[in-house]
């Protein structure tokens, strides 16, 4: 490298040498740091401008709505019956709020109880299994849980409630209940594991027992974690339709029982929408309800980062 | 930097693969090249498949792409210019009750698919009348006992408004009758495999079909005022649920979409591979 500088010993030649070798390799480096900045930044704004253009097609179609019906009849009124030009979604909103809610009642229990089991209770070689098989659970595709709540729970409701058909709200709430149940376990499982273990000491050196750990310091300790894992189920269970649509029976009504076939706002755009001309008001109000679900998510969504921010703050 | 160097060679190499793989279609050109897209009816999807590979065979430089989802999708794809042929249970050239008419449209009749009335396996009649089918769709029946079954409550499975088979059934089967939603006992489902589950697993269900979908064990097909749901049948003409397929194109066909819909309509494959899928031949039904 270079040329011999004159005056300098061999060994402090060899040291120049070292140098510039270095800050060639240092120059090397900085051009890979900026380029690879440049290439995340890039992929960065893709990802917004994709997200922006989501928003900006579907919300720019679903207002066309409302040159053509009243918000009022879209939002409020129950009679669906698109074929005679009555677009009132008010029950599929009111269906997807009572299956989301009878999900969370049949999920959040059983969730929560396994995460407390997995981070408290169990001894090293029960989590080491419940851990990786709840990851697994999360991994298989709606459609499966679906076709197995039409083959298998379907038939079993029908026998249990003697009902004709089985479809319905509760069927379609216990398959996403198993659904949601991994991800609320798990992430309520790393809130609990999070709590610092001095409050869990010096509860027992007050006298405490185990049960009183558990429900006084350790759960409201991790709530707010907790809160955030029932709100990452919740956008999951209103926003899943490959699996609800198999089993809710699809009738654009409002359900008055646990078992009367009804639709909600996933499982009546995704019946429809490929039988329906692109231009035309049915079409619009279809898009109103998929803007409507993108909203519901992004609330969730947002009310999950200001209880991140609150922890953090606290 | 390794890595980069690796993605550059890599996309080079596609590249140039890609570019050599056009040049290679361009330089072997014989007399029909072209692409031809196909949207539309899940139903006619299986003959669609097969009439592109066996075309492929003969013309290897026409691609054909061929996509299913709904009969409508057909001619909207066309209308959009998304398509070339709107594969449709129906003709979209004129209305039909639900649909106007797509102007500009030819229509060309490419097979004919027949439809049957399927019930679950446990369901004791094998016979229902136009009459006992307007009652059960439209709600009057709401028991089998009623139509000589047994005594339980049918459950009635539809296809959602907008599909063809439903179009067509509506049309031929209930002779234009409704097909009434009800509080309890009433499902819809979006396609024709899921009509078959849902019939196939629910007791007491009744449904329809396009015929060539009546397999298994767990459903079975009735008959119709008495004749039983079968292509000799409907080539007979005493079988009446049965509608033509038709291929719908943005004015009349050029070029190779052209020579496709008439490889489709020739005699060869109409006897041949469309007649092994269960469809029926056009030429049949207009003797």
């Amino acid at each position: 490298m270079g040329a011999p500088v004159h005056g300098l010993t061999s060994r402090e030649q060899n040291s120049l040498e070292k140098v510039q070798v270095d800050s060639k390799r240092h120059q090397r480096h900085l051009l890979g740091n900026t380029i690879s900045r440049y290439y995340f930044l890039f992929s960065i704004l893709a990802l917004c401008l994709v997200l922006g253009l989501v928003i900006v097609f579907i919300g720019k179609t679903a207002l066309l709505l409302f040159a053509n019906i009243s918000p009022l009849d879209f939002f409020f009124s129950f009679n669906w019956t698109p074929e005679e030009d009555f677009f009132g979604a008010a029950a599929f909103i009111l269906n997807t709020l009572s299956l989301t809610a009878l999900t969370l009642v049949i999920a959040v229990p059983i969730s929560v109880g396994m995460a407390v089991l997995c981070a408290e209770i169990a001894p090293k070689w029960m989590k080491s299994f419940i851990r990786p098989v709840l990851d697994l659970l999360v991994g298989i595709p709606s459609i499966v849980y679906g076709y197995l709540g039409l083959t298998v729970l379907l038939p079993f409701l029908r026998r249990v409630s003697g009902e004709g058909l089985g479809d319905g709200l509760l069927a379609a709430a216990l398959v996403l209940a198993l659904m949601v149940l991994p991800t609320i376990c798990r992430i309520s499982d790393d809130a609990i594991v999070s709590v610092p273990r001095k409050y869990r000491d010096a509860a027992y050196a007050l006298g405490s027992t185990r049960i009183q750990v558990i429900m006084r310091i350790v759960l409201p300790a991790a709530s707010r974690g907790i809160i955030s894992a029932v709100i990452l189920g919740m956008t999951r269970a209103i926003g899943e339709t490959m699996a609800v649509v198999m089993v809710i029976g699809n009738t654009p009504q409002l359900a008055k029982s646990l078992f009367s076939p009804t639709s909600v706002l996933t499982s009546n755009i995704v019946m429809q929408i490929s039988n329906v001309e692109f231009d035309s008001t049915w079409n619009y109000a279809l898009h109103m309800m998929a803007f409507l679900l993108l909203l519901i998510s992004f609330v969730l969504i947002l009310i999950i980062r200001l209880l991140g921010r609150k922890r953090r703050d606290a | 930097m390794k890595i980069f160097k690796k993605l550059t060679v890599t996309a080079l190499t596609a590249v140039l693969a890609v570019t050599a793989s056009f040049a290679g279609i361009a330089a072997a050109a014989d007399n029909l090249s072209g692409k031809i897209t196909v949207n539309g009816s899940t139903a006619l999807l299986p003959l669609t498949l097969q009439a592109a590979k066996e075309f492929q065979k003969l013309h290897p430089k026409v691609k054909i792409a061929a996509s299913g989802k709904g009969s409508v999708t057909g001619p909207q794809a066309v209308k959009k210019g998304i398509a070339d042929i709107g594969a449709c249970d129906w003709d979209a050239s004129v209305d039909v009750p639900g649909f106007k008419a797509f102007d500009g449209q030819v229509a060309n009749k490419v097979a004919v698919i027949p439809f049957a009335t399927i019930v679950n396996k446990n369901v004791g009649v094998d016979n229902l009348t136009t009459e006992q089918l307007k009652g059960i769709y439209s709600g009057k029946i709401t028991n089998w006992k009623e139509v000589g079954g047994s005594d339980a409550d049918i459950v009635v499975i539809t296809r959602a408004f907008g599909s063809g088979t439903r179009v067509n059934y509506q049309a031929k089967a209930l002779a234009g009758g409704d097909i009434v939603k009800k509080e309890k006992n009433y499902k819809e489902t979006g396609s024709s495999g899921d009509m078959k589950t849902a019939v196939g697993t629910t007791p007491n269900a009744i449904g329809y079909i396009d015929l060539v979908y009546v397999t298994g064990s767990d459903i079975k097909a009735v008959k119709f005022n008495g004749i039983a749901a079968t292509t000799d049948n409907v080539i007979n003409g005493s079988y009446k649920i049965w509608a033509y397929g038709y291929y719908m194109t943005k004015g009349q066909p050029t070029g190779a979409t052209k020579e496709f819909i008439e490889y489709v309509q020739s005699k060869k494959f109409q006897q041949g591979s469309l007649k092994k899928l269960k469809f029926i031949p056009i030429s049949a039904m207009q003797s």
